[in-house]
C-alpha cells in the first residue's frame, strides 16, 4: 500500500481506437463504468458488486508486466508473487505450443482461505466480493496458505502475516482498474462488477468460452479465462507428450 | 518439492499434544471406570495426570513460535468461529488449564482414592476425557478440511490421529511408570503393579488393532477412489516418496511389532486365566517403539499432504 500517492493515468483512453476485437472496447469502458459506479446516486444505497475479470490468454505474450506491476504497486519482497505468470510448453518439435497463463487469487465465491481462518483476519467483502486479509488480524498460522487450491496465498517474508492479491482495493474504490490491467500491455485483463449485466466483463463472459482453474474444488472462481490451456505437468505420466510448465516463481512447481 | 508450509514444529506439535492428550484422557477413563483393579487404577491415573499437561504445553509453545505472530496469539481467543483451528484453540486452551489443575490433585501429600480431593479429581476427569479426545481429535480435522490437499481430505486421518494420540498416551504412562514406580518386595504392590500393566497393554493393543483397522480404511479407499486422492495416496504406497517410512516405521516398529509383543504378553491371562508377569525391557521397547511410530505417522501425514496436490488445473 505503500503507492497510494503515485500518478494514476490510465492508458486506456488512448488505445481504445486502436483494435476492433473484443478486448479493446472492453477496457476502455470498463474503466468507464467503474468510475461512475462509485459514486451512487444521493440517497440510495450502494448496490452490492460483485468484481471479476477476465483474462483472455490469446491476447497474452508473456511479458511479466502485470507482475512487476504488482510488485511496484505494493512492495512485494522478492521470492513471493501475488501476481504471476506461468508458461506452458507442450510437444515435441515440430508438435509444440507454448501458452501463457496469468496467474492471481481467484476472489472465490466459496474462498477456503476464509473458511479455515481461525481469526476472521481473512474474509470476503460483501460489498464487492474481494477476499481481503487484515493484516493487523492475522497471526501468520498459514492455515490460509496451506487451503488456498491456488497457491495463491504467501506468508510475507517482511510482515509475517499471510498475503495475496486483493484486485487493488485501493485503485478500485477510487474508480480505477487494478494495477495489473492497468499496466497490461496486450490488453488481456479484463476487469469490472459482473453483478452488472451492462458491464463490459459481463457481455464478454456470455459471448465468450470461458473456464476457470480447478472448477473441480468447488471454489467458484472469480477469474476467469478465455483460451487458458490447463495442461499440467501430471500429464507426462501418460506419456503421450511433453509438458513443461515455468511458474516463474520461487516454486518451481506448481502446487 | 515445495517448501514445507507447516514443517517440524506444527509436526512435533501433532505428537506431543496428541501424548498428552492421550495420557490425560486414560488417566480420567481409568479413574472412572468402576470395579475391577483395585488400587492399581489410581497409580495409572496418577501417572497419566502427571505426564500429561507437560508435553501438551511443550506442544503449545513450539506451535506459537511458528506462527508468523507469536505475540499475537491471543488473536484465537477474540472470536470462535467454524474454523477447525479456532475451535481446536479453544479446546487446548481450556485443556491446558484444566489438565494442569487435575494434575494438581494427585501432587498433594498423601494423594490417594479416597481423599478430600477426590470430588474434585472425578469431576476434572468427566470433563478432561471428552476435551482430551477432543484435542487429539481436531488436529486430524484440522487437516482434513482442505480440498486443495487431497491427501489429507477426508474424515479419517481425524479417527487414525486419535486413536494414535490414545496408544502414544498410553505407551507414555508405561514408560513412566517403569521409571518413577519404587521397586517393591511387597506381594500386595507387586501384583497391584502388573494389575495396571496388565489394564494398560490390553488397552493398548486393542488401540493399536483400531488404528491397523483404520490405517486399512485409509489406504483402501485410496484404492478405491480416483483421481486427486488416488495420486497422493501414491506418496505412501510402495515406491512413493514417503512409502519407506511410513511402512517401515509406522507400520511396522510403531503398530505391527508392539501390537504382536503386547497379544503375547496379554494373551495367556486374557484366554487362559495364567498369570501375567511384566517383562521391564518390553515395558521400555514396546512404548518406546509406539512413541516412534507415533512421532512418524505425525510426520509421513503432514509431509505426504504438502508434497502432493491436485492433479489438473
Ligand atoms: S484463490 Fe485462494 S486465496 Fe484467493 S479467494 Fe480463492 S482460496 Fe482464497
Ligand atoms: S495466516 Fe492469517 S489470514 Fe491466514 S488463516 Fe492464519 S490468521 Fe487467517
Amino acid at each position: 500500500m505503500s503507492n497510494n500517492s503515485k500518478p494514476v493515468t490510465n492508458r486506456r483512453a488512448f488505445v481504445q481506437k486502436l483494435v476492433g476485437g473484443v478486448a479493446a472496447t472492453t477496457v476502455a469502458s470498463s474503466a468507464v463504468a467503474l468510475s461512475s459506479a462509485e459514486t451512487p446516486p444521493e440517497g440510495k444505497k450502494a448496490k452490492l458488486k460483485s468484481y471479476a475479470m477476465l483474462i483472455d490468454t490469446r491476447r497474452c505474450i508473456g511479458c511479466h508486466t502485470c507482475s512487476v506491476s504488482c510488485k511496484s504497486e505494493f512492495d512485494v519482497p522478492l521470492g513471493v508473487t501475488r501476481s504471476w505468470v506461468e508458461y506452458t510448453e507442450k510437444g515435441t518439435y515440430p508438435n509444440v505450443s507454448r501458452h501463457f497463463l496469468p496467474r492471481l487469487c481467484n476472489q472465490c465465491r466459496h474462498p477456503q482461505c476464509v473458511d479455515v481462518c481461525p481469526t476472521g483476519a481473512t474474509y470476503k467483502r460483501p460489498q464487492d466480493g474481494i477476499v481481503v486479509v487484515d493484516s493487523g488480524q492475522c497471526i501468520g498460522c498459514k492455515y490460509c496458505i496451506q487451503a488456498c487450491p491456488y497457491d495463491a496465498r504467501f506468508l510475507n517474508p517482511e510482515t509475517k502475516v499471510a498475503e495475496k492479491c486483493d484486485f487493488c482495493i485501493h485503485r478500485v474504490s477510487k474508480g480505477l482498474v487494478p494495477s495489473c490491467v492497468n499496466s497490461c500491455i496486450g490488453e488481456a485483463r479484463i476487469f469490472g462488477d459482473i453483478s452488472d449485466p451492462n458491464s463490459e466483463i459481463s457481455r464478454l463472459l456470455t459471448t465468450n468460452p470461458t473456464t476457470v482453474l480447478r472448477p473441480g474444488k468447488g471454489t467458484e472462481p472469480q477469474v476467469y479465462y478465455i483460451g487458458a490451456d490447463h495442461s499440467d505437468e501430471h500429464e507426462n505420466n501418460r506419456g503421450w507428450y511433453d509438458v513443461r510448465i515455468t511458474t516463474h516463481r520461487k516454486e518451481k512447481g506448481r502446487r | 518439492m515445495h517448501e514445507l508450509t507447516w514443517g517440524l514444529p506444527v509436526i512435533a506439535y501433532f505428537f506431543l499434544a496428541g501424548m498428552g492428550a492421550g495420557a490425560v484422557t486414560v488417566s480420567g477413563s481409568v479413574l472412572l471406570r468402576k470395579g475391577g483393579f483395585g488400587a492399581s487404577r489410581f497409580s495409572v491415573a496418577r501417572c497419566g495426570a502427571l505426564i500429561g499437561p507437560i508435553p501438551v504445553m511443550l506442544g503449545t509453545f513450539l506451535i506459537v513460535f511458528e506462527l508468523g505472530q507469536p505475540l499475537r496469539a491471543g488473536n484465537l481467543f477474540h472470536l470462535i468461529n467454524l474454523s477447525p483451528m479456532s475451535i481446536g484453540s479453544w479446546f487446548l486452551n481450556i485443556f491446558i488449564i484444566l489438565s494442569v489443575l487435575y494434575a494438581m490433585t494427585f501432587m498433594l501429600p498423601g494423594s490417594s482414592p479416597g481423599d478430600r480431593f477426590s470430588q474434585v479429581r472425578r469431576g476434572l476427569a468427566w470433563v478432561l476425557v471428552p476435551l482430551g479426545i477432543g484435542v487429539a481429535v481436531y488436529t486430524g480435522i484440522m487437516l482434513g478440511a482442505m480440498p486443495a490437499r487431497p491427501f489429507w481430505n477426508s474424515p479419517i486421518l481425524a479417527a487414525l490421529f486419535t486413536l494414535s494420540a490414545l496408544s502414544s498416551g498410553v505407551a507414555s504412562i508405561i514408560l513412566a511408570g517403569v521409571v518413577f514406580r519404587r521397586k517393591s518386595k511387597d506381594v500386595a504392590i507387586r501384583s497391584d503393579y502388573e494389575n495396571s500393566s496388565y489394564l494398560l497393554i490390553t488397552s493398548d493393543a486393542l488401540l493399536i488393532a483400531g488404528e491397523l483397522l483404520v490405517i486399512f480404511l485409509f489406504l483402501l479407499f485410496g484404492h478405491l477412489t480416483i483421481g486427486d486422492i488416488k495420486y497422493a495416496m501414491l506418496a505412501i504406497l510402495p515406491g512413493g516418496q514417503m512409502a519407506l517410512l511410513f511402512w517401515g516405521l509406522v507400520v511396522g516398529v510403531g503398530l505391527l511389532i508392539p501390537l504382536i509383543i503386547e497379544l503375547f504378553q496379554v494373551m495367556p491371562k486374557l484366554l487362559h486365566n495364567r498369570e501375567f508377569k511384566t517383562i521391564v525391557s518390553l515395558e521400555v521397547a514396546v512404548p518406546l517403539a509406539i512413541l516412534i511410530g507415533g512421532f512418524t505417522l505425525r510426520y509421513t501425514i503432514v509431509v505426504a499432504g504438502q508434497i502432493t496436490a491436485p492433479t489438473t488445473l
